[in-house]
This record gives C-alpha cells, structure tokens and sequence, in this order.
C-alpha cells in the first residue's frame, strides 16, 4: 500500500513562507549574539552555518521527522535559504559588534 | 592587524543608527505608498478567459491520474484537439497579443510607476548620505577584505594605511540596503514593496505572450502519460478501515 503522493500547493507554499521566516529571524538574532560576543571573520561565518543547522535540525523536529507529509523534497527544509539570511546576519553582525566593541 | 581604532560615540549616536532607523522608516513608507498608488486595472477579458483555460488545464494536468483513462483522454482531446481545440491557436492570430500589450499605457504606467517608487527613495537616500555622511570612518566590519575592495568601502578616507575593515559610511548604506531586505519581509508581511528582486522577476515574466503559455500548456498536456493510480484504492481502503476499527 503505497501513498501516492499529493501536495497542495497552497500548504506548500505556506510551509516554505514558514521556513523562510524562522531563517530570517534566527540569522537577525544570531547576528546580535555574534556581534554582542566579539566573534570575528571565520568564527562569524561558522557561527552562522551553526544557527543555520540549528534552525534545520528545529524544523525537523517541529515536523516530527517525516519530511514528506508536509513538503516534497528533504532539500526544501534542509538548504533552502541557506544564504538568503547572511546579508541580515552580516548587518546585524557588524552593528552589534560595533556598537559593544568599538564605541 | 594593526591597532585597533577608537571612535568617538558621537559617530554611533549620529551616523549608523539614524540612518538605520531612516532605512527603516523609508521602507515602510515606500510599501504604504505603493499600496495606496496601486490604480485597479480593468482585466481584459481575453485576457482572463486564457488564464482561466491555462489553469484548468494544468489541474487537468495534476489530476490526471485519479480519473479513468477514458475520461481523461477525452479531457484532453476537448483540450488539444487540432480543428477546435480550446489551446490550438491559428498561426495568423499569434502576434497579436504582444504587440497589444507593449502599447497598452495602462501596463506602462504602471511598469513606470513601479520602477520610480522603487528608484527615487534609493538615489534621494543615498545622496544625503554623501553629503552629510562623507570623509571620515563609521563602522567596522568583522571580517577582512584584502585590499581591493578598498576603494569600493572606504570612500571618502583618504589615507591608506587605515585597516580595510574600517569602512565608510557609504558602506554602510550598501549594507543596510541588503540587509534590512529581511527584516521588511518580517515586519511588512508578504508582498511587500521593497523586494527588488522579485519585483524584477516579476516584470520580466509578466504573461505578455498568453499564446505562448498556451502552446506550452498544449505541449505538456501532450506529455502526459496516463497512469492510473486508483486500483488498488479498494485495497487501501479497506486496510485503512480495519486500523481504524480495530
């Protein structure tokens, strides 16, 4: 008894506005936290691939584990908008870092 | 690295959070505007016919296995079919469209509109930030740059042994710029006026060759291969009652 899959589209794509969402907010915030903690060049950059992985690993779980009853692909919650969030988390890096560290 | 600059408060309270908030504050506006600018176009009627007919074919398309073979075939010869199909267009008629809808002034209008709401709040911004905003340094980056990109962050400093991390306030803009494209799509919702790209994308695809997307309809429709998927739907549904009465 296989499950042929169908998607409507609609969900779908409320699922992704979701997952786009979550991203954004979580490379805002974790740009604050790079900035406010001194992090620099490369630490930053890994920094950010963490919050990333964090925010995957959070979807996952908020999903129970199986992908497939609300998007149709594993790519689509694992790397989509990986790096639609770095320029936000590179200002909010910098404004962070130089409003505690410099000034 | 050499040793670490020491900037005056004044640069934070007066440069890189007022312009933050400006961007900020700009944004908004800018979506609010365009919303309220947003003149209704009457949709042609044609034109709306053809979408409705591309959207019923591609349900057709998506649906395709869930109904008998026979009704689909005749689903889409009713579609494709040569002499009166609904998606065959006649060579003769094909240009027509486009040529319509280059000249329309409605659609230019609004292409204009668009552009200038986006483009005037920009170059107005990033004026007053040269000319209030120049010739010292405002903001540190974290990260190293090598020396090329010099010239492009520091702009107004001139001299040249000052780290390439401390940027001017040009930067700064180009920064927030990119940066706040994510805080707008948070705060503003959806759809919002500030997201180049997309409204770029937008533009270019708009639906200016309807008889274009009708051939492609036609051809994907022709694609299709029939596999029906309902079966064993007698078996499936009699497992899934057991489960649930057991």
């Amino acid at each position: 008894m296989d499950s042929i899959p169908t998607f409507n589209a609609e969900h779908l794509q409320s699922n992704m506005k979701t997952v786009y969402y979550s991203r954004t907010f979580l490379s805002i915030i974790g740009g604050v936290i790079a900035g406010i903690m001194g992090f620099t060049s490369l630490t930053g950059f890994i920094f950010y691939f963490l919050i990333m992985a964090i925010t995957s690993v959070g979807l996952l779980a908020k999903a129970g584990f199986t992908v497939h009853s609300y998007f149709d692909s594993w790519n689509r919650v694992l790397l989509d908008g990986f790096l639609g969030g770095l320029m936000s988390f590179v200002l909010f890096w910098t404004f962070a870092c130089d409003l505690v560290h410099i000034f | 690295m050499a040793e670490d600059l020491v900037l005056d408060t004044a640069i934070r309270d007066w440069v890189l959070i007022p312009l933050s908030v400006v961007m900020v504050l700009i944004g908004i506006l800018r979506h609010f505007v365009s919303k309220l600018m947003r003149s209704s176009q009457v949709p042609d009627a044609k034109i709306v016919k053809e979408g409705q007919l591309i959207v019923r074919a591609r349900n057709l398309r998506s649906g395709a296995n869930f109904i008998p073979p026979r009704s689909f075939r005749a689903r889409r010869f009713y579609f494709s079919n040569e002499e009166n199909g609904l998606l065959h267009v006649p060579k003769g008629q094909a240009p027509n469209p486009q040529a319509q809808m280059f000249s329309d002034p409605n659609m230019a209008m609004d292409m204009m509109k668009k552009n200038l709401s986006m483009i005037i709040p920009q170059t107005l911004t990033f004026a007053w930030v040269n000319f209030f905003f120049s010739g010292f340094v405002a903001a540190k980056i974290p990260f190293p740059l090598t020396q090329r990109f010099r010239s492009m962050l520091q702009n107004g400093i001139d001299l040249s042994t000052v780290d390439v991390s401390y940027v001017s306030s040009r930067s700064w803009y180009f920064l927030n710029l990119f940066g706040l494209r994510g805080l707008f799509s948070l705060i503003l919702g959806e759809d919002n006026a500030t997201d180049d790209t997309q409204r770029m994308m937008q533009m270019s695809g708009f639906g200016f060759d309807p008889t274009k997307s009708l051939g492609a309809e036609k051809d994907s429709l022709d694609i299709v291969q029939h596999d029906w998927a309902l079966p064993k739907f007698e078996q499936r549904a009699e497992a899934v009652l057991r489960k649930v009465l057991s």
